[in-house]
């Protein structure tokens, strides 16, 4: 009951006209960022988040959490209406969706897509109320070395649950951690790998990072596939959504699952993109109408998107409660969160109770307004898709500069920002996984302190990660799970080719 | 852009260079580390300790990703870009390479101008009123977002000093 409590506490800190209005306009910046390519929901609130430094943190988080659900409903938006996907997240509600959409049901699919992942989402939310103060009370027992074995069992499930190749995985988080060491080191001083260049000692900013990763280079992808976008146009008629709601009952079954998957994928960093998948592929498997799907089959919308957005929402209870981000977009507000003075993790639930419970009540509140802005301003954000490319393309290039030159004001980042785009076009193409470079570089510091503060308990012995259950356990699963590709090639030449692992693409 | 027709880069040869440049990446960084001490002090590990490894990392498992693409990409005829594809980089990458020069020498504000109004009418073939009306729009609508709403400056160039904006 405890819970509850700080849940209504956290409701009179969020319900103020104020923070609505926030909530509002952040809802709809991040559709806007969700509909157009090459802007998504990590990009998104990268771009915003120097905006806010000047801001109360409360009201900050507000507005980018609001803005990363808008992004997730916007990427559905373009699946269904335009077979694009805004995110990477909603690839798989294309499958059902654009058929559906083309049959002349486009409002049935948008209404179903919405709620489903309105539901998602709430469902994600009741689980960090549920879980997120036991988390954090636990959490409270670890020092450096449990720390850094949470780390490490977090990259290690990189590894060993990403359908990319190992060596691609270890090679973009290495890059990450690689990236995240440039500049001052914050216990001895030195300023390391600077290489003499002036521009380097403030080191490379994770923001930089991300939206060249992102953002620059999602667009040249778009680029080469020679966009043309042949949107179906779609208005939404509140008898329409009504009609779909009395459906919804129906699809019981796949929401519940769809919902537990995607809670899972997004507390462990599997993220929401493999969630969508995941779930897709379980609901067709289960479905006694599989062979319905990929024609416009709804259980094939509803699926992806309740675990799409369940796995976005629960992604925030790790790093509220162990300071671990279980997505790219969780890694970037996490990174908000630094920047603002606030440390993520268990004793931000002890210090600063209004702030964690207001964001969390902002999540039931933040998903009701989005899925009421959505449905009601799909056909105005459609139509911008409608804008020609050449106008549209341009504009965005230019809203990620901007957004990269408010980082540090520097006209180096500029020039970061084309090499990040470059190699985030590379790496796409060639399926070198893209989140763990940005988690890398935003857990990179805390990651390298907490393994060197506990060499310094330990004075140098690794058997400190064994020193105890609690360490040792989660030590003992991430070595597993490093090992797991390796362990898994093994058993399946065993077994004759037969244990081949179903694979999940990260990202 | 006929002239880059019929080039092809293929996925392997991709997969080789990528591998070899974030292979190098990972012998700068080793190497960068060494000049902090890579080994332990009393205090632990010394500062190059961290970057040491990882950048030793970084080049082992390129050597992985290079020998995987000889067991799995050699031969496959997989693509990594074709002639079409590459001009429509190009078409997009130039521009905007050059709007980052721009922006350096000119400010973001000239520079977002100039870049919109080119697109527009070479790429999109609109007609220079409507070019300019858009470019220029938006040029004022950013300002009026960053500098009078959220207060944030950002880079003006000699354009803007000749005006009297600051």
């Amino acid at each position: 009951m405890e819970n509850f409590s700080n849940l209504m506490t956290g409701f009179s800190v969020a319900l103020t006209t104020y923070h609505i209005a926030i909530m509002g306009a952040g809802v709809l910046l991040g559709i806007l960022v969700g509909v157009l390519p090459g802007l998504g929901a990590p990009n998104g609130v990268s771009l915003l988040l120097p905006l806010t430094f000047t801001m109360d943190p409360i009201s900050a988080i507000i507005l980018l959490t609001s803005m990363y659900w808008g992004a997730l409903f916007g990427g559905s938006t373009t699946s269904i209406l335009f077979n694009i996907p805004g995110e990477p997240s909603s690839v798989a509600t294309t499958f059902d969706g654009y058929p559906l959409a083309r049959k002349g049901q486009a409002t049935h699919a948008l209404t179903l897509a919405f709620l489903s992942a309105g539901i998602g989402a709430l469902f994600g939310v009741l689980v960090i109320t549920g879980l997120s103060s036991w988390v954090a009370k636990f959490a409270l027992k670890f020092s450096s070395p449990e720390y850094f074995a949470v780390y490490f069992l977090t990259f290690a499930s990189f590894v060993g649950m990403g359908s990319a190749s190992p060596f691609k995985t270890v090679v973009s988080m290495m890059l990450g951690f690689g990236f995240a060491t440039v500049g001052m080191d914050t216990i001895s001083g030195s300023l390391r790998l600077t290489y003499e260049i002036p521009d380097l000692i403030k080191g490379i900013s994770f923001l930089i990072a991300v939206i060249g990763l992102f953002g620059i280079g999602e667009l040249l992808l778009t680029m080469e596939e020679g966009l043309r976008f042949d949107g179906i146009r779609a208005r939404v008629s509140p008898r329409e959504v009504l009609k779909t709601i009395a459906t919804l009952p129906r699809h019981w079954v796949t929401l519940l699952r769809s919902c537990l998957i995607g809670c899972w994928m997004g507390i462990t960093p599997g993220g929401p993109t493999a969630a969508s998948f995941m779930s897709y592929g379980l609901a067709k498997r289960f479905s006694r109408r599989g062979k319905e799907f990929g024609k416009g089959e709804p259980a094939g919308i509803v699926a992806p998107e309740a675990a799409d957005h369940s796995a976005g929402t629960s992604a925030m209870l790790p790093m509220l409660a162990l300071g671990i981000p279980g997505s790219a977009t969780a890694a970037v507000m996490m990174g908000g969160l630094m920047i603002w003075g606030l440390t993520p993790g268990p004793m931000l639930f002890i210090e600063r109770p209004d702030f964690v419970w207001g964001l969390i009540a902002s999540m039931y509140i933040g998903n009701v307004v989005a899925v009421v802005l959505v449905l009601a301003t799909v056909p105005l954000f459609a139509s911008i898709l409608r804008i020609p490319f050449s106008i549209i393309g341009p504009v965005i290039v230019v809203v990620c500069f901007i957004g990269a030159y408010t980082v540090n004001s520097g006209t180096f980042d500029l020039w970061l920002v084309l090499a990040f785009g470059l190699v985030g076009y590379v790496f796409k193409k060639l399926d070198y996984p893209i989140a763990p470079l940005v988690l890398a570089m935003v857990l990179g510091d805390k990651a390298e302190d907490a393994f060197r503060q506990s060499m310094i308990m330990a004075r140098g012995s690794l058997a400190v990660f064994w020193s105890n259950g609690l360490v040792g356990t989660i030590m003992t699963i991430g070595v597993l799970l490093l090992l797991w590709p390796l362990l898994a090639a093994g058993i399946s030449r065993v077994s004759g080719g037969f244990g081949r692992t179903p694979s999940i693409r990260l990202n | 852009m006929r002239m880059f027709h019929g080039m092809v880069l293929s996925r392997f040869a991709m997969e080789i260079a990528t591998g070899c440049v974030t292979a190098l990446a990972g012998a700068i960084i080793s190497y960068g580390a060494t000049e902090f001490g890579t080994g332990w002090d009393d205090a632990g590990p010394q500062p190059g300790y961290f970057p040491f490894y990882i950048g030793l990392l970084i080049v082992l498992a390129s050597l992985g990703v290079v020998a995987q693409a000889f067991t799995q990409h050699r031969r496959t005829g997989q693509v990594f870009l074709t002639g079409e594809q590459a001009g429509r980089i190009v078409a997009f990458a130039g521009p905007m390479v050059a709007f980052v020069a721009l922006c350096v020498l000119l400010g973001l504000y000239v520079a977002m101008t100039v870049y919109l109004f080119a697109v527009m009418t070479i790429q999109g073939r609109f007609k220079i009123p409507l070019a300019a009306l858009v470019s220029i729009g938006t040029a004022i609508a950013f300002y009026v977002v960053m500098e009078v709403w959220f207060q944030v400056p950002l880079l003006k160039g000699p354009v803007e000093a000749m005006l009297g904006i600051y």
